[in-house]
Order: C-alpha cells, then sequence, then structure tokens
C-alpha cells in the first residue's frame, strides 16, 4: 500500500498522502487494516482445518440472531445479548460505586495521617494481590445471595487500587500548598475542597481506571461460577451448549465493553482535572 | 522612637541532623522591623536567610528566642504575615481569579461578595493582571504568576510582607521590571516587608536597610547598611545616585569577604584536626615551611596540628614519604616526577603529587680548594684540567633525581666535560657537603644554600656558578603530597597550600628577610649570619642577590608541568630514568594545577599557570614541552635514551 501511495503521478496519490499526514487517519486506517488482516488470517486458518474453531464468516451466520436482536426477551434467562451486558454492567456499577465511595474517603484518611497510614498499610499490602476469584467463595459463604456476592467480589477487586492511588495522591500534596493553607488560616472544609481534592484528582482517576478493569475482569469470571443473566454466564453457557461462535461473539462484546468504560473513567478524569496539570 | 513592628529577639535556630549532631543554622539574630519599612536579608547561599524569613513567617519555630509582632509572639503562619514564596504556590486547578479570591474568602469571611469582588479586582489591577483573570497558572509566564502572586497577598492587605527570594526564577529583564512594580505597589500603601535575596542590586533598589548575614554555620548578622535614598525612588534616581556606588561596594565587599572566610569554616572539625607531619631537609630554602610554622599561618587557614620533621638526608625523606610516615613534605622538585617515571626499581607504596612550587633558584656550585688552587675557577678551565692532568674530579651532589644533579651535569656537558666519564659524582647529604670538600672527599659540589657560602667564609673554596647563572627561575623545592592522604583530605591539601603560598609571599618580602632569617636559625641549627647571604646579603658580588631565592614573586609558587617535562629530558638523558612515551601525562599527574588553582582562587590569587611551555637555559637551546625528543636528541653528550611508556598507578 505504501508503494502505491509514493507514487507521485497519480492525482489521486496526493489526496491519500495527504490523508496520510494526518495522524488520526493513519491511525485508524493502520488499526482497520490490523483487524482485517488478523480476520482473513484467522478465515484461513480455520477454513484449511488448521485451526478446530468456526471461521470469522460462520460466527456472524452462527449468531446473526444475536448480533441483530440485542434486546429481545424470551422467558426466564432467555434474553437478547444487550440485557445480558447491561446485567452484568448493572453488577458493576453497584459494586464499583461502593468501591469509590468508600476507597476514595479511606484513601483520604489514610493518606492524611500517618497515624493511620502506619497501621493500615500492612494489610492493605496483604489483600491487594489476592485474585478477583479468590473472594467469590468467601463473599458467597457470608452473604448467601449469588447477586449481592457478586456485587461484593467486584467491590473487594476494584476498591485497592482506588485507596492506594488515593494515599500516594494526598501524600504528594506539594508542600507548598499546605504552606499556603497554614498561611491564610483555611478552614478544614476549604483545605479539603480547595486543596485537597483537587491536588488529588488526577491519582484518585489513576486509581478508578485501574479498578473499572480490574472489576470488568472479575464480573465475567464471576457470572461463570453463580450462573443468572450477564455475559459471562453467556459464555460459560456457550461452552456447555458446544456453541463456539457464541463464546467468540461473547468475548468480542466484553472486550469492547472493557475498553469503553476504561475510556469513559479516563475521561471524566481529564474533564475534572482540567487545568490542574503543570501547575 | 515607635515601637518596632516586628522583633526578632535573639534567635538561634538548630537542626538536630540524623547522625545525632545538629547544626546551628542561626546565631543570636536580632533585628527589629518599623511599620512600613523595606528590610533586605542577603547573604550567600545556605547562610541561613530563607530560615530567619521562615522563622518570622511562623513555618518554623526558633530553637532559642522568639519573634514578636505587634506585641504578640509569632507561634504559627498568619495571614497578617503573607508570604511570596519564591516558587509562586498558586493552585494550578484554580484560575488567576480563583487564587486571589480563595485568599480573600479565608480571610475576610464576614464582608459582601461585592467587596470581596472589589478587593480581588484593586489586587489584580494593582498588577495589570486583571484581564488575566480566567487564565490558569499554566497558561502564564513566570513573571506573570509571581505578579499573580503577589496580588494574592495584597489582597488581603497584610501587615507585613514576606518575601523568600521573589525574583530569585526570573530572567533579568521580567525580573527587573518586577521589582519596580513590587516597589510602586508598596510604596503607595506604605507596606512593611521583608525580603531574601542575593541580588545586591534589588537589595539596594527596594531596601531601606540591607541586613546582611555572615556564612554558616551559626550565621550572625554581619553589617546593617542603611540605604538612603529618598521615596519614591525609581530605578534610574537610585542608581545615578552618588552613594550608590559606595553602598553597593560595601555589600559586594562583605560578600566576598564571607566568601573567604567561608573556605576553613566549612571543613569538617574531625577532618581539620588530624596531625600532619611535613619533611624537611634544612636549608636556607626550608623558609616557607619555617615561615607558615612560626607565623601560624598553617592554624589561620585551619590546620592545627602541623609538625615538620626534620630529615637527615634526602633519602630519609623519600623513604618517608614513600612509607607514609610523612604525609607531606618540601621535596627536590625532579624527585616526584623522577619516583613517577621510574627512579626507584621497586615502584614505591604511595605515589606524591605536587601542588605548587615552594622555592625557585638558590643553588650554586662551588669548586674546593685543590681546584681552585690549581686555577681552576669556571667549567671550562675545569675542562682544561682534566684534559691536562687525566684527573678524573669528585663532585658531589646531593640526590640524583636533584635540579643539582641535573644543572651541575648540564654545565658539565655544555663545556664538553662528560659527567660519567671524565669525573665522578657521588651523593651526600647537604649538611655533610662541606665536611667532604674539607676532607678532599670530593673536588666540589652542587648544592643548596648556605652551604656554598659555608664552604666560602671556612676558606674551602670558591662558588663559580648559581642558579643565577645556569637557569634563572628553575624550581628547586616543590611541596610534595602524598596522593592517597591528599584524596583523603581534600580540604586540608588545599588548605595546606593556602598556608604555603601565603608563606610564600612573606619570603618573597624583601623588608621581611631579617626577620625570616632569625626565625629559620634554629630550625636549620645554623647561625643566623651564615644564613644571610643569598636572603639579605649577595653570595659572591651579584647586583640581584635578592632573587637568588624566589618564592613568591612572578608567580613562582605555581606548580608548571612543562618544568617536569624538561626536568624528565635530563634524567632521561643521564639514564637516570626511562623517558615516558606519555611524558605529558606523567607531567600533568605529577603536577596537581587543579589543587593550585582551587587554592589560589581561595586566596583570590591568578589560578593560571605563567607560560613556560618554552624556554632556554643558559646555552640559548630552546626547549620545547611539545617537542621533548627533539631537544634531547640534540645534546652531544648524553646516554643511550630508554623510550617507554610508564605506566601510572
Amino acid at each position: 500500500m505504501t508503494n502505491i501511495l509514493t507514487k507521485k503521478n497519480k492525482p489521486a496519490g496526493a489526496f491519500v498522502q495527504w490523508l496520510m499526514k494526518s495522524k488520526a487517519v493513519r491511525k485508524v486506517g493502520l488499526g482497520l487494516m490490523g483487524v482485517v488482516a488478523f480476520l482473513l488470517l484467522w478465515q484461513m486458518l480455520s477454513s484449511t482445518g488448521v485451526l478446530k474453531l468456526p471461521a470469522p464468516d460462520k460466527v456472524v451466520t452462527d449468531t446473526k440472531e444475536l448480533i441483530l436482536n440485542p434486546f429481545y426477551t424470551g422467558e426466564g434467562n432467555d434474553v437478547g445479548l444487550g440485557w445480558k451486558i447491561f446485567a452484568s454492567l448493572r453488577r458493576v456499577a453497584v459494586g464499583f460505586s461502593i468501591a469509590a465511595i468508600v476507597g476514595v474517603s479511606l484513601g483520604m484518611m489514610i493518606g492524611a495521617s500517618p497515624l493511620l497510614y502506619d497501621a493500615f498499610d500492612p494489610i492493605l499490602q496483604v489483600l491487594r494481590p489476592v485474585p478477583p476469584l479468590a473472594w467469590l467463595p468467601l463473599s458467597l459463604a457470608a452473604i448467601k445471595d449469588n447477586e449481592s456476592a457478586a456485587m461484593f467480589v467486584i467491590f473487594i477487586t476494584s476498591i485497592w487500587p482506588i485507596v492506594l492511588n488515593t494515599i500516594v495522591g494526598v501524600q504528594q500534596i506539594p508542600n507548598d500548598y499546605r504552606n499556603v493553607a497554614r498561611v491564610l488560616h483555611l478552614s478544614k472544609l476549604d483545605y479539603f475542597l480547595h486543596i485537597l481534592v483537587p491536588a488529588t484528582i488526577p491519582y484518585v482517576f489513576t486509581g478508578l481506571r485501574i479498578g473499572i478493569g480490574l472489576s470488568w475482569l472479575a464480573i465475567v469470571a464471576a457470572e461463570m461460577l453463580i450462573g443468572g443473566v450477564g455475559i459471562g454466564f453467556f459464555i460459560w453457557d456457550g461452552w456447555n451448549s458446544s456453541l463456539i461462535s457464541e463464546i467468540i461473539i461473547g468475548i468480542v462484546y466484553v472486550g469492547v465493553v472493557g475498553l469503553i468504560l476504561d475510556r469513559l473513567v479516563a475521561l471524566a478524569g481529564r474533564l475534572l482535572t482540567k487545568g490542574a496539570e503543570n501547575g | 522612637m515607635a515601637k518596632p513592628l516586628i522583633e526578632v529577639d535573639h534567635v538561634d535556630m538548630i537542626f538536630p541532623l540524623s547522625n545525632g549532631k545538629s547544626y546551628t543554622a542561626l546565631k543570636d539574630i536580632h533585628l527589629e522591623i518599623k511599620e512600613g519599612e523595606f528590610v533586605t536579608l542577603l547573604g550567600h547561599s545556605g547562610c541561613g536567610k530563607s530560615t530567619l524569613l521562615n522563622i518570622v513567617a511562623g513555618f518554623l519555630e526558633p530553637s532559642v528566642g522568639g519573634v514578636v509582632m505587634s506585641g504578640r509572639q509569632v507561634t504559627e503562619p498568619a495571614p497578617d504575615r503573607m508570604v511570596v514564596f519564591q516558587n509562586y504556590s498558586l493552585l494550578p486547578w484554580k484560575t488567576v481569579f480563583g487564587n486571589v479570591a480563595l485568599a480573600v474568602n479565608a480571610v475576610f469571611p464576614k464582608i459582601s461578595k461585592a467587596e470581596r469582588r472589589e478587593r480581588i479586582q484593586q489586587a489584580l489591577e494593582n498588577v495589570h493582571l486583571w484581564e488575566a483573570r480566567h487564565k490558569y497558572p499554566m497558561q502564564l509566564s513566570g513573571g506573570m504568576k509571581q505578579r499573580v502572586a503577589i496580588a494574592r497577598a495584597l489582597a488581603i492587605t497584610p501587615k507585613v510582607l514576606l518575601l523568600d527570594e521573589p525574583f530569585g526564577a526570573l530572567d533579568a529583564l521580567t525580573r527587573g521590571s518586577l521589582q519596580e512594580e513590587l516597589m510602586e505597589v508598596c510604596q503607595e500603601i506604605g507596606m512593611t516587608c521583608l525580603m531574601v535575596t542575593h541580588d545586591v542590586d534589588e537589595a539596594l533598589l527596594l531596601s531601606d536597610r540591607v541586613v546582611m548575614l555572615t556564612n554558616g554555620p551559626s550565621s550572625r548578622i554581619g553589617q546593617i547598611l542603611k540605604v538612603p535614598f529618598p521615596r519614591p525612588r525609581s530605578r534610574h534616581e537610585v542608581v545615578n545616585h552618588p552613594t550608590y556606588y559606595s553602598l553597593r561596594q560595601q555589600i559586594v565587599d562583605f560578600l566576598h569577604q564571607q566568601k573567604r572566610r567561608s573556605a576553613p569554616v566549612v571543613l569538617t572539625p574531625t577532618a581539620m584536626t588530624t596531625s600532619i607531619t611535613i619533611g624537611y631537609v634544612p636549608l636556607t630554602d626550608s623558609a616557607p615551611l619555617v615561615a607558615a610554622k612560626e607565623l601560624g599561618l598553617f592554624a589561620e587557614f585551619g590546620l592545627e596540628q602541623v609538625e615538620l620533621s626534620r630529615e637527615h638526608s634526602w633519602g630519609d625523606l623519600v623513604e618517608g614519604m614513600t612509607t607514609g610516615r610523612l604525609q607531606a613534605a618540601q621535596m627536590l622538585a625532579p624527585l616526584p616526577i623522577a619516583l613517577s617515571a621510574g627512579l626507584l626499581e621497586k615502584n614505591p607504596e604511595s605515589t606524591i603529587r605536587v601542588p605548587m612550587v615552594l622555592s625557585r633558584n638558590g643553588i650554586g656550585i662551588t669548586f674546593g680548594k685543590q681546584l681552585t688552587d690549581q686555577g681552576v675557577t669556571n667549567f671550562a678551565e675545569l675542562k682544561e684540567y682534566i684534559t691536562r692532568t687525566g684527573d678524573r674530579p669528585v663532585f658531589g651532589v646531593v640526590h640524583q633525581a636533584s635540579m643539582h644533579n641535573l644543572l651541575l651535569r648540564y654545565e658539565l656537558a655544555k663545556a664538553s666535560i662528560d659527567p660519567d666519564r671524565s669525573v665522578e659524582l657521588v651523593t651526600a647529604p647537604p649538611s655533610q657537603m662541606a665536611y667532604h670538600l674539607k676532607t678532599g672527599h670530593i673536588s666540589g659540589f652542587c648544592v643548596g644554600q648556605p652551604w656554598n657560602s659555608y664552604a666560602v667564609r671556612e676558606g674551602m673554596g670558591a662558588i663559580v656558578s648559581t642558579s643565577l647563572d645556569m637557569w634563572d627561575g628553575h624550581p628547586e623545592k616543590t611541596l610534595a603530597v602524598n596522593t592517597t592522604w591528599a584524596l583523603n583530605h581534600p580540604e586540608q591539601e588545599i588548605a595546606l597550600v593556602k598556608a604555603l603560598i601565603s608563606a610564600c609571599e612573606y619570603c618573597d618580602t624583601i623588608r621581611k628577610r631579617g626577620e625570616l632569617v632569625e626565625m629559620l636559625s634554629p630550625y636549620l641549627n645554623l647561625d643566623p649570619e651564615l644564613l644571610q647571604s643569598g636572603l639579605t646579603q649577595p653570595l659572591n658580588d651579584e647586583k640581584n642577590y635578592h632573587r637568588l631565592h624566589q618564592f613568591y614573586v612572578g608567580q613562582s609558587y605555581c606548580p608548571v608541568p612543562s618544568e617536569g617535562v624538561w626536568m624528565l629530558t635530563q634524567l632521561a638523558r643521564w639514564e637516570l630514568t626511562p623517558f615516558p612515551q606519555n611524558w605529558w601525562e606523567i607531567a600533568d599527574r605529577t603536577f596537581q594545577l587543579e589543587v593550585f588553582a582551587q587554592a589560589a582562587r581561595e586566596l583570590e590569587l591568578p589560578d593560571t599557570v605563567p607560560d613556560r611551555r618554552s624556554f632556554s637555559l643558559s646555552d640559548g637551546i630552546i626547549f620545547d614541552a611539545d617537542d621533548p625528543l627533539s631537544y634531547l636528541e640534540q645534546f652531544l653528550i648524553r646516554r643511550a635514551i630508554d623510550f617507554r611508556s610508564v605506566v601510572l598507578a
């Protein structure tokens, strides 16, 4: 393709060259090419029988119904993919929101107090590396309700990066800002609102971004085990029914939704920290 | 007199250090600031001026004493002592307006919203930033940021404005205009200000009084300068005021004085208390060492324990240096470089380096009676005498690697006398030389003063040549230091060089020479009368006899590596050492120009070495340090040159 582009004798060539100069166009163009190449390779490997999986065209024909009717409503668990994703998202929303509120508050308290920091740091360090699913049996035992247990897993998974990053954010507030607050005799509330929170926000959002990613990872795994409506169970169900195409389409949806979630949190962070960079 | 607005009452500030010791930053600071006064704290960096400002601000609590403002003791920061920080300290997430508003809202919670806005607007208009009120700090230049910080400070009408090097981070142009802006605003409202700076002109422009702090540790108020320029001021008027330059000079002098004072003070006490033993062989040109000791110069530069160790011979002294018994020594100029080039069969345990030349000239060649009685009074006559009689006279030199040996050989060879074949050269300590001459073991010698004069006085012979005839200004004795010791005691090495340069200056002061003779006598164990010749009297009848010993004049104390290269050529010429392929590296490594330059700078002397890359001796043959081999090759009388690379330790 680059060969064609470098030929300058065609009038169209100049236009394409101009397009290539634009970074965004270039990025999207090459990205699409990558996807197409990947699909072609997959198609080739599957149709020659090297790969024992359905080829992309077969995946699409198999799951046409699912793709075209995302909001179909049947009996019991028999609902469209859209509903299933919503069900998963709802669990994540509840678990993650609670984690964000509790995590940021805890982080600010611990970060502001060297006493609390020293007291809680060992606990944080031990619990932080525990894999999400390790919490599931414990939460099932404690809560005895599938739905709440799943949400608890989300909560407990995403809270650690939020707490830890908030602590760092509070601890790194430059001495200069604190000195300004000391000279002006800022009230506790003013200090919190005008200095502590704005100075910590970039760190909080780093924590939130890591947290939402972990939540989405955890919910898919948790749903496979607890069943019910949800994208995770949908994938597991596909395996049980030997519907490999459904598994593949499930994975694609999980990936896309995860990406969107991450970008949404990043965007929110950017909007809130506007002007705060490079103080 | 009105009561001061702020009184800094005998404040000490002591910081505990992690190693359990403590550091006294400020000592006994007492300062009163009147209302409406602009006071500047000036001093070198690290003198504790910012610490003092932080104490007044309330960020730091003094270890002793306290600060009283309007009759109340300062215990914490407060808006009536508003600070303008060097790094602006604006909140990056707030606009210009927001930053000022935060201060105004916090300090005046009870006034109406309109009044607050009025205040903010007024403050920003004062610094010409009202138009930029919606901008964020990251969108502003450094100068604009500092103007916002000043506006924020003035908007809350503090009783005193504390400025910590407010313009330190700005470029000169911005700094200038901001200084004037600050001056205008402060003059208008009669603001009391305390500012920290190290900019002399800034201090003079803005202040009513300049408080100069001495260098730390234990900084004190050194001098307070009243700045009498009338207000309102303008930069133009201030700079053109008749007293401006004399005031400026006073401050600059003070700062210079502090710099000089600071060097010995910053040394850690433990490093300075270790004793130094300096070896010397008693000769007239031991003068700088003796003078430094007697005049207390070592102590003055912070070296508390310096012992002078009298060595019987140069061999003893070399042994002392190579074994580490001596940390430093007065050494024959060619000796250190000869050791580097491999004079000793066995490599010495420790290497030696030369940070300065202690003396130049001061040696002479004396022919004994057995020669002079035969009418031999110069080298041409000696040549003729040898040819005629077939005699092989014996001459004494003090050490193989001495200027005595190299110059005597040079003179002999110049007169076509092969110093190895036609005569015999033997080594003996200087003090034994006259004895050997008297007993007839030797027919003449080349030795340092006063032994030539001694031989003449005792009627043993006649001086036929002195340094002035052979190579006027040749390096004679150098300060050699043990490299390992020097690397572990860098401050002491520099202090040593400084003390000895100062001593050299004294030794070259002609009217002090009488005093010097008295001083030397006990160290050399010789009667003063003998020491007169060469210092206060001629040896023979030279007119420029006071140049027979050179210590200071003409940067005599400078170590000159090219002279070292000349020594290498002569050492190689007589097969005393190989000639190193890396001759320049050897010379450069032996003569420690960096240490010398550092010491010279601290004494405010020129730190550059006089250009002596090319010179000639009495025969006019030009030596070029960049081409020593051609120089060597043109000598008719010489041994085979052992040309090889010498590995440096």
